[in-house]
């Protein structure tokens, strides 16, 4: 074999190998985004009514994905910002049918459903956002035993973190609402759900 | 001795920093580049942790995938070599060749620009993967790549007095090669204003399929495929002027660069009507980075013609 031959041959394993380990790496990543969002919890049943008046049940999240916030209107830290992260998603994902979004409230005192329902206009532009009050106590308990969220002192002290349900009402995964990079995430994650049917 | 030397060097750091691209290229289609949400650390360590209990309590552990950390990393770690590895050429560089102005100032600018784009890197990660900014990134990278081979051939006709080509750089072949270098850099801006809007797009409407996204580009998509094929005939031209030259380094670049531009041409109607565009992307934005330094280096590898 002349040496240019040998070159080329050489040239084209190296090639090949390279084509493999980028193949390897790609299919590596992609696998390791389904891993991520391992299941955490189940979401336990619990009731409480929307800001239209309707009660909302644990059955609504089922056969959807569901991300799920606990905010209040007075609060002017986070919970703009978690909220304007909200209808953002709502608004990228808005042909999809699989998807909705459920925001409860952690002062439920203030929040009444009139409250809820000139809050809900601020945010959501589709009727798959639901804003939900119910007893503070069963709140707290929906919070720390349902979500594995911190309820302390509330309202304030509720958790600044969006959670991800899948469609069998699995709690899949955690993000900070007003960090950019973890919306960018959810969003992502929100994708390979959908791709998983 | 020290042209051996700076050849040497400067031959790793083009071959390392087109590896560089590769990777740098796989971080982008594997959509690792948040896997480290801090830099120039991995969630606060110089290594990054394998392990959820690793990560220090004030970042946050949300985003923590251990893979794609480790593939971000990998491009750092390798950004890091090719750093050392620009460095020790231009310390050469500055010890042996300060008379040599092609090879100092191809020695100093590298390092420059690879400075840069590691800087750059940062910003690419807080930024949180801006499309605009991840394509500057790559762009440098290819202005790298362009001046690392330039200071190779450089230094490798000093290192070796064999004839490369029977063919003088006339002006025609001149001119040629400069618009087939100059219409690459336009065809790959092209194809990276494509990629840009694409993730753009995506972003905004993550529900899109592959055919909807490039129904949602601007025609400019069209003008990428007919330069394409405008710069395959424009190789096929020099293969001509080549034609009577022997099979020496010159010949072969050429050759290399028709098959390139014929494979790239391949690669991206494989993109648009087949699947697997992860790996055929990366291959075709390697390939591309592949055309600016081979045809700067086929350009050095000819002889001015005496007038």
């Amino acid at each position: 074999m002349s040496s240019l031959n040998k070159k080329l041959v050489l040239a084209f394993l190296f090639i090949f190998m390279l084509g493999s380990f980028g193949f390897f790496v790609i299919d590596k990543a992609t696998k390791s985004r389904i891993d991520n969002i391992g299941i955490i919890g189940q979401v336990p049943s619990f009731s409480l009514t929307n800001f239209d008046g309707s009660i909302i049940t644990e059955k609504q999240l089922d056969n959807r994905i569901s991300i799920v916030s606990f905010i209040f209107t007075q609060c002017e830290g986070a919970c703009p910002i978690m909220s304007e992260n909200m209808s953002i998603l709502q608004e990228r994902f808005a042909s999809s049918n699989d998807i909705q979004f459920l925001s409860i409230t952690t002062d439920p005192d203030y929040d009444t459903l009139e409250v809820l329902n000139d809050y809900s206009s601020n945010y959501s532009n589709k009727n798959n956002w639901y804003f939900l009050r119910g007893n503070i106590i069963d709140v707290i308990e929906l919070s720390e035993k349902g979500f594995f969220l911190s309820a302390a002192l509330l309202p304030a002290g509720h958790s600044t973190r969006l959670v991800l349900v899948d469609k069998q009402l699995n709690i899949r995964k955690y993000y900070e609402g007003t960090i950019e990079s973890n919306i960018f995430e959810l969003q992502s994650d929100i994708v390979t759900l959908l791709n998983q049917g | 001795m020290a042209n051996k030397l700076f050849f040497r060097s400067a031959l790793i750091s083009t071959i390392l920093s087109y590896l560089l691209i590769f990777v740098g290229g796989l971080v982008r289609v594997s959509g690792s580049g948040l896997g480290c949400p801090d830099w120039p650390k991995c969630f606060g360590r110089w290594i990054p942790p394998t392990n959820i209990d690793q990560i220090p309590a004030h970042i946050d552990p949300t985003a923590f995938n251990i893979v794609l950390a480790w593939i971000e990393y990998g491009n750092r770690m390798l950004g890091i070599i090719v750093g050392l590895s620009i460095i020790v050429m231009t310390v050469i560089a500055v010890l042996y060749f300060r008379n040599n102005s092609k090879i100092l100032y191809s020695a100093l600018s590298s390092l420059f620009l690879v400075g840069t784009n590691g800087g750059l890197g940062a910003i690419v990660v807080s930024s949180v993967l801006n499309p605009f900014i991840v394509s500057i990134h790559m762009i440098l990278a290819l202005f790298l790549v362009s001046v690392l081979s330039y200071g190779t051939i450089v230094s490798y006709k000093l290192v070796n007095s064999v004839k490369l080509s029977n063919i003088l750089l006339s002006k025609k072949i001149s001119i040629s090669l400069i618009a087939l270098w100059g219409l690459i850099v336009i065809e790959i801006l092209l194809g990276t204003g494509i990629r840009t809007n694409i993730e753009l797009i995506a972003i905004d409407n993550p529900l899109f399929s592959k055919g909807e996204l490039l129904d949602a580009l601007n025609s400019y998509k069209y003008l990428h495929s007919v330069l394409g094929f405008s710069l395959l005939f424009l190789s096929m031209y020099l293969c001509y002027l080549f034609k009577n030259d022997f099979l020496g380094l010159s010949k072969q670049l050429v050759y290399f660069i028709f098959g390139m531009i014929l494979f790239q041409i391949f690669l991206g109607e494989l993109m648009i009507f087949f699947e697997l565009p992860q790996l055929t992307r990366l291959f075709h934005t390697w390939g591309s980075s592949w055309l600016v330094g081979i045809i700067i280096i086929l350009y050095n590898t000819l002889q001015y013609e005496q007038s």
